[in-house]
């Protein structure tokens, strides 16, 4: 008896103190700018632990030649492929120019988690991101204090639209978005909450739903609401995801993908039995790049990560991007691919959605379009 | 005077290693999900996402927990009273769920009933569905706590006296009757147990049923994905409070299990 006394004494204890211990330790956070609670929790991103200190020593002392010097890529899922391939080049290029080796560690994942891992201390050099408000994020947090849309072509690497693909034969005989809204198709797309190729996904459709609407008459955001949310009823699967996404196409599941242009026509590339559609009305993709300051800094990497970023705008590396699927943002490699792309009448970009803050406001933040669609549901 | 001083240091050695471990961690995520006070939580859970999905998994976790009661029992008796070729090997497959990770569990739920897959192909052609649904979290859940059931009623079982049994059966009573009168008083402190186990282990699961549910908010969206959803899009408030619902449904579940078997005078 004495005994289960005694230890209930301990439990109550040993809880009231790590409940005052924690509370001290959030309350600082606080006072730093609200997330040190959360900055020891990213060690979950496997490329965390590349630490800086080996690069920051092997980078001091560019102009000497030979040595490494590292840099971090936190890019999105998509990228992962054309990366790939680009990255070698650069290492060559790199090599040939000043003779240090540059090493890459590279972090692929949605959009919106590699923006939360970067702020969370994923020191990662260049983020290659899918949408300029997840660069926002970051600026906001204050690890990015270059004017980034200052580069070329507004900090955009790449364009693409956002597209449906179909299995072979398109037997649900889907031609535009209302289709996606008849019964017994089963629809995939990823999750806004995680993947930055969600919200383009979801921007094409209310997007489209409002040229619809425009065309009848009045532009009316409950008609394009509606529309997403048509849609959203025949949704199967909401990866994290837009390469998850495709990978659960790939297993046979759904009628229809919602996806970037770029992913089918690289999947279709490679062998896949998929046919793209593109809607009459869809959205202008644009992805971004961003140098994040704080990270470079730290790591003395800056030249080598702004070569890399010019690199990413040269004629060869769009060309690259270009033979992945990309729109080119660059006008001359773009021309030679223009035979690739097929570019529908109703085309929009952002801005008709009234820009990224206030899609982020409106579709996307607490109490938004999305939040009512996801609540419609059963 | 040197056991005294060993015991004092184990002693503290202990509180730390809980303090750092278990109590720390645990008290962060309350902190945490209280941090902006009780309308803000208030506001988080019962957004109505949110709140399906603690619906939706408490409501599942119950199903597939019944499901393992019944089935469970019946494994670990026939484990116990039966002898048959494979006994052994078959025993040993009840704990493989608890080695392997639930990813894994996920992908073999994928592959074997996805729509490549022969049997999936089959299963879809007669009507039934069996993934990104509701039944698919039934599936995912069952197979990740099968073991909890069947190994807290065994010990039980065979501490029964086999005799007892054969003396109802003596006595003129019937299988039936047996069963429920000798056999299941002796083992129900296991199965509940087991069963609370079980279903604290199933509102927490999260990799295999991230990978079959479908994920669908308010529809297939169980708590543990919402939470993962909510620390990617950085809300880490919100993710601290539904993480506090949780915890607080696991804890009390775990603190009902201790009254039950410390009245029962057993310790499962």
């Amino acid at each position: 008896m004495t005994k289960r006394k005694t230890f209930g004494i301990l439990a109550v204890t040993v809880l009231t103190a790590s409940v005052a211990l924690a509370g001290c330790g959030s309350s600082n956070g606080n006072n730093n700018g609200g997330s040190s609670a959360s900055a020891s929790s990213g060690s979950s991103s496997p490329a965390a632990s590349g630490s800086a200190s080996p690069s920051s020593s092997g980078s001091s002392s560019p102009a000497a030649g030979g040595g490494t010097v590292k840099l971090t890529i936190g890019g999105y899922s998509i990228l992962k492929d054309s990366f790939g391939e680009l990255i070698p080049i650069f290492q060559k290029e790199w090599k040939d120019k000043t003779g240090q080796t540059v090493e890459f560690d590279q972090s692929y994942q949605a959009s919106g988690s590699q923006a939360t891992a970067i702020i969370q201390g994923l020191e990662a050099d260049i983020a290659p991101l899918s949408l300029e408000g997840d660069i926002q994020k970051i600026v906001d947090k204050g690890l990015i204090t270059n004017d980034w849309k200052s580069k070329p072509h507004g900090g955009m690497i790449t364009n693409s639209i956002a597209a449906i693909g179909v299995r072979e034969g398109n037997p649900k005989q889907i031609k535009d978005w209302t289709d996606l809204t008849k019964s017994g198709v089963e629809v995939l797309i990823p999750n806004p909450s995680t993947s930055g190729g969600a919200k383009w996904d979801i921007n094409g459709v209310y997007g489209a739903g409002l040229k619809i609407s425009e065309a009848a008459g009045q532009k009316d955001p409950e008609k394009a609401k509606e529309l997403v949310a048509q849609i959203y009823k025949n949704v199967k699967v909401l990866d994290k995801s837009g390469a998850d996404s495709l990978t659960t196409f790939d297993k046979g599941i759904g009628d229809a993908i919602i996806t970037y242009e770029n992913e089918l026509l690289a999947r279709i590339q490679k062998g896949q039995k998929y046919e793209e559609v593109i809607p009459q009305y869809t959205t202008l993709i644009e992805n971004p790049v961003a140098l994040v300051d704080k990270y470079v800094d730290k790591h003395g990497n800056r030249e080598v990560a702004e070569a890399f970023l010019d690199f990413l705008w040269s004629p060869e590396a769009q060309d690259v991007l270009a033979k992945h699927g990309f729109r080119p943002v660059d006008e001359e490699v773009a021309k030679k691919y223009a035979d690739q792309y097929q570019t529908p009448s109703g085309l929009f970009d952002t801005s008709y959605l009234g820009g990224w803050d206030q899609v982020n406001k409106d579709l996307y933040g607490t109490g938004g379009m999305w939040e009512s669609v996801l609540a419609g549901g059963k | 005077m040197a056991s005294q001083a060993f015991k004092a240091a184990s002693r503290s050695l202990l509180i730390a290693y809980l303090l750092l471990l278990v109590a720390l961690p645990i008290a962060t995520v309350y902190v945490k999900g209280f941090s902006l006070g009780w309308q803000p939580f208030w506001e988080e859970i019962s957004g109505s996402v949110a709140w399906k999905s603690i619906l939706l998994t408490i409501k599942l976790s119950v199903v597939s927990t019944l499901i393992q009661a019944v089935i469970g029992t019946i494994i670990a008796y026939v484990l116990v009273r039966y002898s048959f070729r494979g006994r052994t090997l078959l025993s040993s497959l009840v704990d493989l769920p608890f080695a392997l990770p639930t990813s894994v569990a996920g992908l073999m739920f994928l592959t074997l009933l996805g729509p490549q897959s022969p049997i999936g192909d089959w299963l879809h052609r007669i009507g039934i569905e069996l993934l990104y649904n509701q039944a698919a979290i039934v599936i995912g859940l069952t197979f990740v706590t099968f073991p909890f059931v069947v190994r807290t009623v065994q010990p039980l079982l065979e501490q029964l006296d086999a005799s007892e049994e054969q003396a109802s059966y003596t006595l003129g009573a019937g299988r039936g009757f047996t069963f429920r009168h000798v056999v299941f008083p002796a083992i129900v402190p296991g199965i509940l147990a087991g069963s609370m186990l079980a279903f604290s282990r199933a509102l927490a699961e999260f990799g295999a049923i991230s990978l079959i549910s479908g994920n669908l908010p308010g529809k297939t969206m169980v708590v543990s994905v919402f939470i993962y959803g909510e620390t990617q899009n950085f809300r880490p408030e919100g993710a601290a409070a539904l993480s506090a619902v949780l915890l607080t449904l696991s804890l009390a579940v775990l603190w009902t299990i201790n009254a039950l078997t410390r009245r029962k005078g057993r310790l499962a």
